[in-house]
């Protein structure tokens, strides 16, 4: 057994080595030595004002974004969990929406929104301050993240068997005592986990807080990007992102340990069935706040998108689709390197072969955690899903450090290669989460039937665990196309995608071309997220 | 078909040995292995079928070793307790399945299928998806995807606990005339005293990873050797008595013994047989479907004696006080 195990996981390893471990340790080299082991960059970073000052706000606005989440998903996952309403499938699917929305579209919505020629400015005739403020930033990471707090809570709140409230009712407890010392207890694993999830998200946030926080709200990740980008200073980009790194793995432990205890609860197998509602139901008060919250949730989504769509048609004033024919017409784009339909296609090649290099690292290691028990089994698996608590700027930080002097420097694979480091985690997740669904016995009942091994996985398992494959996949191929950081730092001129092409319109003040762009990717995020309605499997 | 024999079976894990020393089913025949939650019943089970490796002894499958054989090399079938069927596929691709590993050509894979659906008496519904199944149906299709591959030994892991009392007792009636038109030698695990009693050939009664005792169905129920064999297959009576010149007596009830000294006789509550007398004691009783159930005492000790109504000397009406016994097949148990 333990000769197959290396055999199967040699080609993951490998990659995982070449192309997570060594640019990581390649960085903290860069960070920490200058012929001999220093502390000088990191203490120069720790003392300066603006570093300073970037590190505090980036945790601040994480536990901020973190609050406002809850506050707007917390009645969401009571509402879903607790009753059935006309529209709850609406909402619901809406609700998948941001999952595969790239953040630069949004952070456009959001200017064409709140921007000093912004949509709701002008409809209340005073600009609100939200953009270009940690209030933009909050916001969006709102938008983002809420979904994930009413999926996983509603989740675990389905599953607590009502005999415990029932049983605390007739002890007596009502209300809110009830719902104090009873549900929520009941309900924290969910609530934690979901709000670390929140948490690790927002703090390794880049396009939002680069794109609608500028200079002064910028997170580690733009100090990182403009220090190595911008001023050419790997020492402090290094020691930024040693930081940031210390950080996130301490963040991202404290979410798995918290991600276990809420797995632990959400096995359980009882259902409760949301209370369906009546005509009359919709005229009680708690009808107009479900109606109240699901019109918020509604524009909360839409609105973004609705803007730039909007924007994408206007032009001089009147209804045209002349930014789509200047998109397309080889004169209009002197800011990158390709035709629209050059960027369109470098982003579907990137997404393709992310899928297709996520699924090569993937499936051996889902196989392996899945089937066999070797010594380090959790070592491998934290190992494993470290890059999850990288950013794609330190990654792309470490590339250039390491890969500069080989062939594979500016090619289209480095590119493929950091992207797929960045999703194979959320695929990893997802293919592992459908397998440990699956009784153990279907894979005994094959191999009695005469089955070996692999092929037990591939006619029995595999098919079984397809859902979570698919929905890997479609994750994988929306976080290719959304990416900025890594792919602005990595990619020349000629691979530009279509969402780093959307970056330069904004940086541009093109908001017409970045808007007509951001409705083709729009559309081609779409098809992901019906991919992954289709499939109607549970995002996390 | 083959004999399978355990022998110095070894098996061990936190806090739990599994030790079977001597254990053979002989070719064709049904043996059950019987005993509380926890006995071993089901790893054994699960060590002749090479999903686990014991840490000693030997498998033997016909005079060969099968101990580095994996399961799928065993030509084994086995029903798990939840049937484990493949959601994903219908009840033709489910019982098909072993065909296809075995790589028979696709005419003989669609014979053998439907032979082993009428078998089952499942024919007509090889379209369908375990989903849309019963309970029962879900068994039958289960057991035909194990028969299909004409396995040499048919292995039930509580094959029937899952259903209602009715089907149970349908289903193992079939399973029994199955197993006995194919010959297969089957090992059948239960926790259900009577299932096995309907079932096996032979059962081997386990407690706390040892086999105590294996036999005959009825030579277990009548004459068990062991105190946890006898409470487990039924109601027991279990007198302590010290015999003098190779009796032992109660009150004038006596036994002949092979031993003197200190002795434990057993007896079924319907091996007690009743007249009108002196001797026991009637404490209580309580009447059960066309029986009545009667507890006695004798010298204070208890027992409990279990008759037909219509063979009772007296009437459900008037029960008298005392009454004489006479105990017709008795056994002594070990120390």
């Amino acid at each position: 057994m333990r000769s197959k195990v290396g055999l199967l996981l040699l080609i993951p390893l490998t990659f995982l080595i070449i192309f997570f471990y060594v640019p990581l340790i390649s960085i903290i080299k860069t960070g920490l030595w200058n012929g001999g082991f220093t502390l000088k960059y990191l203490s120069s970073v720790l003392q300066n004002d603006y570093h300073r000052r970037v590190i505090l706000f980036t945790v601040e606005q994480a536990i901020a974004s973190t609050l406002l989440t809850l506050a707007f998903g917390l009645p969401g996952a009571y509402i879903f969990a607790r009753y059935d309403f006309p529209g709850k499938g609406i909402i619901k699917s809406l609700l998948t929406v941001p999952f595969v929305m790239p953040s630069v579209m949004v952070a456009l919505g959001y200017i064409l929104l709140f921007g000093k020629d912004g949509i709701i400015t002008g409809l209340l005739g005073h600009d609100l301050g939200i953009l270009y403020s940690w209030k933009g930033i909050l916001l969006a990471h709102a938008f983002y993240n809420f979904p994930i707090v009413i999926r996983m809570v509603s989740s675990l709140w389905q599953r607590i068997n009502p005999h415990y409230e029932e049983a605390a009712m007739a002890l007596g407890a009502k209300g809110w005592r009830l719902f104090w010392r009873v549900t929520l207890p009941m309900l924290s694993p969910a609530i934690f986990a979901s709000a670390m999830l929140t948490f690790v998200f927002c703090f390794l946030s880049f396009s939002i807080p680069l794109i609608i926080g500028g200079y002064q709200y910028a997170t580690i990740e733009v100090d990182i990007f403009t220090s190595v980008m911008t001023l050419l200073d790997f020492r402090t980009g290094a020691a930024l992102a040693i930081i940031q790194i210390t950080l996130s793995v301490a963040f991202m432990y404290l979410y798995l340990r918290s991600l276990d205890a809420y797995a632990k609860r959400e096995e359980q197998r009882v259902f409760r069935k949301p209370l369906p509602f009546t005509r009359w139901d919709w005229l009680s008060l708690k009808g107009l706040a479900i109606a109240f919250y699901s019109f918020l949730v509604f524009i909360f989504i839409v609105s973004p998108l609705l803007a730039v769509l909007y924007d994408s048609l206007r032009f001089n004033g009147h209804w045209s689709l002349e930014w789509y024919s200047r998109i397309f017409s080889a004169k209009y784009n002197p800011m990158f390197g390709v035709t629209t339909l050059g960027a369109i296609r470098n982003s579907l090649a990137f997404g393709f072969t992310t899928i297709f290099l996520s699924l090569i690292v993937t499936l051996p290691i889902a196989y392996a955690l899945h089937r066999w028990r070797f010594t380090g089994k959790r070592l491998f698996d934290v190992l494993a899903m470290l890059p999850l608590a990288s950013s794609p700027i330190t990654l792309g930080l470490g590339y250039i450090k390491v890969f500069h002097t080989t062939p594979l420097y500016y090619t289209f694979w480095i590119v493929a290669v950091a992207h797929t480091v960045i999703a194979y985690p959320f695929m990893l997740r997802a293919v592992s989460t459908s397998l440990k669904k699956i009784r153990p016995n279907l894979f005994e009942a094959a191999l009695s039937l005469g089955a070996r091994e692999w092929k037990a996985f591939i006619k029995v398992e595999l098919p079984l665990a397809l859902g979570g494959l698919i929905v890997g996949s479609v994750f994988a191929f929306a976080i290719s196309i959304a990416e900025l950081g890594a792919t602005y730092m990595l990619a020349k001129p000629e691979y530009t995608t279509m969402t780093v092409a959307i970056y330069k319109f904004l940086g541009a003040r093109q908001f017409g071309g970045a808007s007509a762009l951001s409705v083709l990717l729009m559309v081609v995020s779409t098809l992901g997220f019906l991919a992954i309605e289709r499939i109607g499997e549970e995002v996390w | 078909m083959v004999r399978v024999e355990l022998r110095g079976i070894l098996k061990k894990w936190e806090g739990f040995k599994l030790g079977i020393s001597d254990l053979v089913v002989e070719d064709g025949e049904f043996l059950t292995l019987l005993g509380p939650s926890g006995c071993g019943k089901t790893t054994t089970l699960r060590m002749i079928a090479g999903f686990e490796t014991p840490n000693g002894g030997e498998i033997i499958f016909d005079g060969k070793p099968v101990n580095d054989l994996p399961p799928y090399e065993r030509n084994i079938g086995i029903v798990f307790q939840d049937y484990a069927l493949f959601p994903h596929m219908t009840v033709f691709k489910n019982v098909a399945f072993g065909l296809e590993m075995k790589r028979l050509p696709k005419l003989e894979i669609d014979r053998k299928v439907k032979w082993a659906l009428e078998i089952v008496g499942l024919a007509g519904l090889e379209k369908r998806y375990p989903e849309q199944l019963s309970g029962g149906q879900q068994q039958r299709v289960a057991l035909a995807r194990a028969l299909v591959v004409e396995p040499e030994v048919l292995l039930l892991d509580e094959p029937l606990s899952n259903l209602d009392a009715k089907i149970r007792e349908r289903l193992r009636g079939e399973i029994k005339r199955i197993q006995r038109e194919l010959g297969i030698t089957t090992i059948y695990v239960t926790h259900d005293q009577e299932e096995a009693m309907a079932v096996s050939d032979r059962i081997a009664v386990m407690n706390v990873g040892k086999v105590e005792q294996v036999g005959k169905p009825l030579e277990l129920y009548y004459k068990p050797r062991t105190e946890f064999v006898a409470r487990f297959l039924g109601i027991s009576n279990i007198l302590e008595l010290r015999a003098v010149g190779g009796r032992a007596c109660l009150g004038g009830l006596c036994f002949k013994t092979p031993r003197d000294g200190r002795i434990r006789i057993f007896f079924r509550p319907e091996s007690v047989y009743i007249k009108s007398g002196k001797t026991a004691e009637v404490v209580d009783y309580e009447l059960l479907p066309g029986r009545i159930r009667l507890k006695l005492e004798i010298d204070g000790k208890s027992l409990i004696a279990e008759r037909f109504l219509n063979e009772l000397p007296f009437s459900v009406e008037e029960i008298p006080e005392h009454v004489d016994i006479k105990v017709r097949n008795f056994s002594v148990l070990g120390k």
